[in-house]
């Protein structure tokens, strides 16, 4: 295990528990299956998968303790709603910050190159 | 599964934690001197009876009634989508901020944009990056104080 010395933010926390979550390939099923029909019930997300229901919903309360599913009450059903902020912030942290530089670098080479060439037209 | 589509929007929930007091961001969602730094640059208005939207040149970007509004805790307005052509014309939708303290100096933020049943458009384009892109540049203000730039190191 990486520690990362005394104490994590309420942050770093939430994106232990993103990264978490989403390293197991039914979790990111339940995820895909939410985003194509937000609001689904756990008899309805139930017949996707061959596990039984108290697997399923094992995954969707590690889901939830992630913040990437909110669940509301409708009558005797709780429905299920993926919340992308906990990705876009993993993504805005940990994407991001290696993609952008790298593209930057690479679009001022462009003129660089354009200008530096002598054999053109 | 061909409604996928349709089923898709129809309510959207998004949820963030801040850093922040309850009455703090009651100000940042109901007021333009924050709105205009995290909302697309929109100038926000919200009086108990009317939710006003602006663009930076004066354009209307939304006029709508609010349903509750019971500060810091709970705000629920109509959405329409004045703010492009092609959305403008759909029916109001409905939009619900609701505050939630945590421990720690912490608030637990939950929006909700329902009522979306027929206005496909306005729900394709709010979702995903629209809501999320408004409540991680809100989460960033509150904290560091400061709205994010997009080629900030």
């Amino acid at each position: 295990m990486v520690t990362y010395g005394e104490r994590m933010t309420p942050d770093d926390e939430t994106q232990e528990a993103v990264f978490r979550a989403l390293a197991d390939s039914s979790r990111r099923r339940l995820l895909d299956l939410l985003h194509a029909r937000g609001g689904q019930s756990l008899t309805e997300l139930e017949e996707e998968f061959a596990m039984t229901r108290f697997g399923v919903m094992k995954h969707l309360r590690v889901l939830s303790d992630a913040g990437l599913v909110v669940t509301r009450k409708q009558g005797r059903k709780t429905l299920h709603f993926l919340n992308p902020v906990p990705i876009r912030l993993v993504h805005d942290r940990w994407i991001d910050k290696y993609t952008e530089p790298q593209v930057a670098t690479l679009a001022g080479l462009v003129p660089l190159l354009e200008g530096a060439s002598p054999e053109e037209g | 599964m061909s409604t996928t589509d349709h089923d898709l929007a129809t309510e959207q929930v998004y949820q963030i934690v801040i850093r922040t007091t309850p009455e703090r961001l009651w100000e940042a969602i109901t007021s333009p001197a924050f709105t205009t730094q995290y909302f697309h640059g929109a100038r926000i208005d919200v009086t108990p009876e009317r939710y006003t939207s602006r663009g930076p040149d004066g354009q209307s970007w939304g006029d709508d009634a609010v349903y509750e509004f019971d500060p810091p805790h709970r705000l629920v307005h109509g959405w329409r989508s004045l703010y492009d052509p092609d959305l403008a014309d759909e029916p109001e939708s409905r939009v619900t901020w609701q505050i939630e303290p945590r421990d720690g100096g912490l608030c637990l933020l939950t929006v909700t944009h329902d009522r979306l049943e027929g206005s496909p458009r306005t729900a394709r384009g709010v979702s995903g990056e629209g809501w999320t892109t408004v409540l991680s540049g809100l989460k960033t203000l509150l904290e560091t104080g400061s709205p994010m730039l997009p080629a900030d190191g």
